[in-house]
C-alpha cells in the first residue's frame, strides 16, 4: 500500500506539470495579453512597456513560464494586479469562508443522502423509494443558479426568516453565543444550495451500491445464521455498500468547485469560490491562474484519496 | 459474411414454414420481436422516461415552430431583436400575453420559445461534437493501447484534473464573443473526457472479443474493425451518456450564461432570461421561474431519458 501511494504520487508529478503548463499557455492566449489590464488609453507606449517590463511579461514566454513555475513550487504566484498583495495572502484569506461552506455543505449532503438511499434500496419499488428518486432526479436536473435564486428570493427577501447574503452581519455581538449563532444563520441557505445536487446524485449512489450489496453471499449467509434486519444492515450492508459512496464523494471534489463558485457568487459569500469569478471579472490572471493550478492539485490529491481509501477500505482490492 | 450460406444446415424450414408456425404458436411470435422492438417495449415500460421523451418531443416541437406559433401576438422581433410596437412592461398574463411581458415590453412567451431554440441547440450541438471527439479518442486509446492510449489518455487526465466549470468560465469570459457557435465549441471542446473514457473501457474490453478476431482473420482492416464490428456493441452506452451529456450541457451554457460569459445579447438563452429577470424576482416572479423551469423540465427530461434508455439498451438485462 505504501509503495503504490508513493507511486500515484509520484505519477502525479508529471501531470501536475503539464497542468501547469495548459494553464499558462490558456492565460496566455487570452486575446490582448495579460497586460490588457493595464489598458488605459492615456498611457503613453513608454508607460506600458515599463508596467510590462515590471511584470516581467517583456520576456519571452518560456522564460515566463519558467519564471512562474519555480515560483509556484516554493508557493509564490507573484502579486495580483488589482491590489497589488502577493497572490498567496489573497487566496489564503479567503479559504476559511470556503472551508466553513465547503465542509458543512458536504456533511448535509452525506447526512441525507446515505439515509435516503438506504431507505430507497431496502423499500425498492415501494412509493418511498419511488419519491425518493424523483426527488433525486429533481436535484440532479436543477441549475444550481435557478435555486439558489430561489431559495435567496423565497426564505431570505420574502419572507425574512434567514440573512440574504454574507457570512455575517457584521455587527457587535452581545455575547460569543450570538455570534456563533449569526455565522450558523449566514450558512444555512448556501450549504443547502450547495449540497443539493450532490445529495441527490450520492443517495442516488448510495441506494444503487445497497442494491448491489443486498445480493450479495454473505448477507444470505448472514441471514440464514440469524442476523436480524437492522444489524445485517448496519454492519455486514453498510460497511460494504460505503465504498464506492466515498470515493463518489471524493472524486466530485471538482463540480463541488465550479458549484462552490456559483453559489458563492450570488450568495456574497466571501471564500475562493466568489473570489475567482471578481478576479476573472477584474482579469486578475496571477490570481486565476495560481487558482486554476491549486484546484488541480486538489482534484489530483482528492483522485489519489479515492484511490487508496478504496484500497483501504477493502480489501478484497490489492494494489501492485 | 458470405460464407454464411455454406455453413447453413440444409435441415432448417423455409422462411414461409417459420412465419407459418408462428400465426399457430403465438407464443414463439411474442419472442420473435426484432431488437429494436425489445428496446422500445423496455423503454416504455418505464413511465418517467417515456413521460420525459413527450415533454421533450413537446418542447423541441414548440422550439421548431415558434416562428409559427408566436407570428401574430409576438411584440418584438427575434430575428431583429428590437420591439415592433410599443407595449407596456410588466403586463400580467392574458391571452395576447400568455406569460406576460418583460421589463421592456418584450411578450415573455415569445422570448421563451425563441431562448428554448438558443438552449436546446446549444445542448444538442456541442452533445454531438462532444460525443463524435469523445468517441474517436476513446476508440483511438483503447483499440491501439500502448502509446496512443498513454498519450490520449493523458490529454484526457490533464482536462479531468481541471474543475470544469471554472475552466470555461476563464476561458469563455476571454474567448468567447457571445455566439451560439463560440458557446457551443467551449463547452464541447472541454466536454468529451467521460465519453472518451468509457468508449476506452468498451473498447479494451471487446477488441478481445472472439467476434473481432475472427473478422480480424478474414482480414478486415482497423478503421474496419473499430467502426463496423466494436462500434456498434459498444452503441448502448454511448448513446445513454449522449442523452445525459444534452442535459448537463444545457446547465453548462446555462451557468455561463447566467454570469454573463455565455450568450450575449441580442441573442438570449433560458439562462439569460433568468438573468435578466433576476432583478423583478420579488415583484415579477414569472419572469425568472418561467425560464428557470425550462431548464429544470428539460434536463430532467433527458436524465429520466438517459436512464430509461440505460436500462433498455442493457444487452445482459434478463428479459421481464
Amino acid at each position: 500500500m505504501g509503495r503504490y501511494i508513493i507511486r500515484r504520487l509520484l505519477q502525479a508529478i508529471p501531470l501536475l506539470f503539464l497542468v501547469s503548463i495548459v494553464v499558462f499557455s490558456l492565460i496566455h492566449l487570452i486575446p490582448g495579453g495579460a497586460e490588457a489590464v493595464f489598458l488605459n488609453p492615456r498611457l503613453s507606449g513608454a508607460a506600458r512597456a515599463a508596467i510590462a517590463h515590471n511584470l516581467g511579461l517583456d520576456q519571452p514566454i518560456v522564460v515566463q513560464y519558467l519564471l512562474w513555475i519555480k515560483g509556484a513550487i516554493t508557493g509564490n504566484f507573484g502579486n495580483s494586479f488589482v491590489d497589488g498583495q502577493t497572490v498567496i495572502s489573497d487566496v489564503s484569506a479567503r479559504v476559511g469562508p470556503t472551508v466553513e461552506l465547503f465542509g458543512s455543505a458536504l456533511i448535509f449532503a452525506l447526512i441525507l443522502a446515505i439515509p435516503l438511499g438506504i431507505t430507497s434500496a431496502v423499500r425498492q419499488y415501494s412509493i418511498v423509494d419511488y419519491t425518493i428518486t424523483f426527488f433525486s432526479y429533481f436535484g440532479i436536473s436543477m441549475p444550481i443558479f435557478f435555486f439558489a435564486l430561489i431559495m435567496q428570493e423565497l426564505f431570505a427577501v420574502k419572507l425574512g426568516w434567514l440573512p440574504d447574503y454574507g457570512r455575517s452581519s457584521d455587527a457587535t455581538y452581545a455575547s460569543s453565543f450570538d455570534y456563533v449563532l449569526d455565522y450558523l444563520l449566514h450558512l444555512i441557505l448556501p450549504m443547502i444550495v450547495l449540497s443539493l445536487a450532490f445529495m441527490a446524485s450520492w443517495s442516488r449512489y448510495t441506494r444503487a451500491s445497497m442494491l448491489d450489496v443486498k445480493r450479495q453471499d454473505y448477507m444470505r449467509t448472514a441471514q440464514s445464521k440469524g442476523v436480524g434486519p437492522i444489524p445485517i444492515l448496519a454492519r455486514h450492508g453498510l460497511r460494504n455498500a460505503l465504498i464506492p459512496v466515498l470515493t463518489v464523494v471524493a472524486l466530485d471534489f471538482g463540480a463541488i468547485a465550479g458549484g462552490a463558485a456559483v453559489t458563492e457568487t450570488i450568495f456574497a459569500w466571501p471564500g475562493l469560490g466568489s473570489f475567482f469569478i471578481e478576479s476573472l471579472t477584474g482579469r486578475d490572471y496571477p490570481v486565476l491562474m495560481a487558482m486554476l493550478l491549486m484546484s488541480a492539485v486538489v482534484v489530483i490529491f482528492f483522485n489519489l484519496v479515492a484511490d487508496v481509501l478504496y484500497g483501504v477500505l477493502d480489501p478484497r482490492i490489492r494494489y501492485n | 459474411m458470405s460464407t454464411s450460406s455454406q455453413v447453413m444446415p440444409p435441415s432448417l424450414p423455409e422462411e414461409e414454414n417459420i412465419d407459418e408456425l408462428l400465426t399457430l404458436t403465438p407464443q414463439l411470435a411474442r419472442k420473435r420481436r426484432s431488437q429494436f422492438r425489445i428496446i422500445v417495449d423496455r423503454f416504455t415500460r418505464n413511465r418517467l422516461a417515456v413521460a420525459g421523451f413527450f415533454v421533450l418531443a413537446l418542447m423541441g416541437l414548440a422550439a421548431l415552430l415558434a416562428p409559427l406559433l408566436y407570428h401574430a401576438t409576438a411584440t418584438y422581433d427575434p430575428s431583429t431583436y428590437i420591439n415592433l410596437r410599443e407595449s407596456p412592461a410588466f403586463q400580467v398574463p392574458s391571452w395576447q400575453h400568455l406569460l406576460g411581458t418583460d421589463d421592456v415590453g418584450r411578450d415573455e412567451m415569445a422570448r421563451i420559445l425563441y431562448g428554448g431554440r438558443v438552449s436546446l441547440l446549444i445542448g444538442l450541438s456541442s452533445m454531438f461534437m462532444a460525443i463524435f471527439v469523445g468517441v474517436t479518442i476513446g476508440a483511438l486509446a483503447g483499440y491501439f493501447g500502448g502509446i496512443v492510449d498513454n498519450l490520449l489518455m493523458r490529454v484526457t487526465d490533464i482536462i479531468l484534473a481541471i474543475p470544469l466549470y471554472l475552466l470555461l468560465f476563464v476561458l469563455s469570459a476571454s474567448f468567447s464573443n457571445g455566439s451560439i457557435f463560440s458557446v457551443v465549441l467551449l463547452i464541447a471542446l472541454f466536454g468529451w473526457t467521460y465519453t472518451a473514457r468509457l468508449v476506452r473501457s468498451e473498447f479494451l474490453a471487446l477488441k478481445e472479443r472472439e467476434f473481432v478476431m475472427a473478422a480480424r482473420t478474414l482480414g478486415a482492416s482497423n478503421l474496419r474493425l473499430m467502426v463496423r464490428h466494436i462500434l456498434p456493441n459498444a452503441a448502448g452506452p454511448i448513446i445513454v451518456s449522449a442523452t445525459l451529456l444534452v442535459g448537463a450541457n444545457i446547465i453548462t451554457e446555462s451557468i455561463l450564461s447566467f454570469f454573463g460569459f455565455g450568450i450575449q445579447v441580442p441573442l438570449a438563452s433560458w439562462g439569460t432570461m433568468v438573468s435578466d429577470a433576476k432583478d423583478y424576482f420579488l415583484t415579477h416572479p414569472i419572469l425568472a421561474l418561467s425560464p428557470g423551469i425550462c431548464i429544470l423540465l428539460v434536463v430532467l427530461s433527458f436524465n429520466l431519458m438517459g436512464d430509461g434508455l440505460r436500462d433498455a439498451l442493457d444487452p445482459y438485462l434478463t428479459e421481464r
